[in-house]
């Protein structure tokens, strides 16, 4: 068991000294002795990172939280998924990120204009490293793996992905035909390789 | 609850089940009527096509969808695999039809396989279904089960089956403020729970714990193809009526 526990729409954060990053206001109650503050440029990504950030217009801000006691953390009733990472890459759109542990980095990385069609940024949110993750998502999380095979997944829907993964996207023939009234999916992302997938059961914007 | 130990793959999704109370899985082995939008993820090998493009390949989709002002808002999924269907985090939930009908809101239907032919209602905004078959509904929290006699609220409504389709039943002291009114052509409304439907005979009624609707893209064709019956002078009135009322709502949003 580690230092965060996903309870349906609350992550539970245990401190003994740590220093966690949690997403700006996300704290709900806490007790002991804990402290909040900025994370600073780039949610704790440094200059780089808030450069790009805001080239991209990723917006991840971040707090940090330190000290001893126990945190609560919720964000708008979205349901809240623990993911861990031993050494791995997680990627994840800035707006799922709620909270991660010492020992994990995030980054911007630019991945072009992929995401366009749903007003997504052209870039997402890489953590990486070893340690625990919090994600946000609207409704429960499907986590969907990828092992040789491959699997086709709604931008609207798509939430992270973890793992060695390639992505790329689909507008085949036929899936022009999704485009028309109302939200179609004009776009498909497929991914490849060795992962795991997470995706809400609900879309975006819809 | 809700740790995520359960990583799903093409082999270990539900068939035919809940993945959880908002997403379903189909285990596609042949076509599925799917509405545009309600799929998120899938495994396999699965085409999706319009159905009207579908329908000029294979004679059977034009029997089977019998409804020109919904065949815009549908597609195809023709293959082998897992799908996974969702809609807005709405509860969804699967239905078998053994040779009977169902009448359901447009909105709300998500999916249905190819057992089933869809036809529109002669209640707007509703199609219903005939044959034998699985179908996915959405609902706004759990659907409540109601037997005739019975009213319901129209926003509220999702489906009934096996009993005759419902009447308008206009609120008695409504009905006493407003002879005058509509008399003269003009309709109001006042709380909103003026308009009922009325459901009589033997039968089962669906309703959503809510009266949160989407908006149907198909309600504009439908209307636009009843006003086509009439005269050129009704539709002149119509469309002064309709141009007046544009422009109160666009002076009140100033």
């Amino acid at each position: 068991m580690g230092q965060l526990r996903a309870d349906g729409r609350v992550l539970h954060v245990d401190l003994q000294g740590e220093t966690i990053r949690a997403r700006t206001g996300s704290m709900v109650a806490y007790e002991g002795k804990v402290d909040f503050k900025s994370a600073g440029m780039g949610g704790g990504g440094g200059f780089r990172a808030a450069l790009k950030q805001r080239v991209a217009g990723e917006g991840l801000s971040l707090m940090e939280v330190s000290g001893a006691g126990h945190v609560m953390l919720a964000e708008d009733g979205q349901y809240v998924t623990r993911v861990e990472l031993n050494n791995e890459t997680l990627t994840v759109e800035a707006d799922s990120l709620l909270a991660l542990t010492q020992g994990l980095q995030t980054d911007v990385k630019f991945i072009g204009l992929q995401n366009l069609s749903n007003g997504q940024g052209v870039a997402t949110t890489v953590v990486s490293g070893s340690g625990e993750v919090a994600l946000l998502s609207d409704g429960p999380m499907i986590a969907l793996g990828v092992q040789g095979d491959e699997v086709f997944v709604d931008p609207q829907a798509y939430v992270a992905s973890q793992g060695n993964l390639q992505m790329n996207l689909i507008s085949g023939v036929s899936w022009r035909t999704f485009v028309g009234e109302g939200n179609g999916e004009a776009f498909t992302q497929r991914f490849t390789g060795q992962g795991v997938v997470f995706l809400q059961p609900a879309e975006r914007g819809a | 609850m809700l740790q995520l130990d359960t990583t799903y793959t093409a082999a270990t999704l539900p068939e035919n089940d809940n993945v959880n109370p908002y997403a379903f899985s189909v285990a596609l082995n042949g076509s599925w009527f799917i509405s545009k939008g309600a799929m998120i993820a899938y495994y396999g090998r699965i085409d999706f096509e319009a159905v009207a493009a579908f329908a000029s390949r294979e004679a059977w989709v034009a029997a089977q969808f019998s409804s020109p002002i919904y065949v815009q808002d549908w597609v195809v999924a023709n293959g082998q695999g897992k799908l996974l269907l969702a809609d807005r985090g709405y509860d969804v939930n699967s239905y078998d039809i053994d040779a009977g009908n169902l009448t359901i809101k447009a909105t709300n239907l998500l999916a249905f396989d190819a057992g089933l032919e869809l036809k529109q209602s002669i209640v707007p905004g509703f199609v219903t279904l005939i044959g034998t078959g699985k179908f996915l509904a959405s609902s706004n929290g759990p659907v409540i089960f109601k037997e005739p006699p019975f009213r319901a609220d129209p926003e509220a409504l999702l489906g009934w089956a096996d009993c005759p389709a419902p009447s308008h039943h206009h609120d008695a002291a409504w009905m006493a403020a407003n002879m005058m009114a509509a008399a003269q052509g003009m309709f109001g409304r006042v709380s909103g729970e003026e308009r009922q439907f009325d459901f009589t005979g033997a039968g089962v009624i669906l309703l959503q714990s809510s009266e949160t609707t989407r908006s149907d893209p198909a309600t504009l064709r439908l209307i636009e193809s009843q006003a086509a019956v009439l005269p050129v002078q009704q539709k002149q009135t119509l469309a002064q009526r309709l141009a007046a009322e544009v422009q109160q709502s666009q002076q009140q949003n100033r």
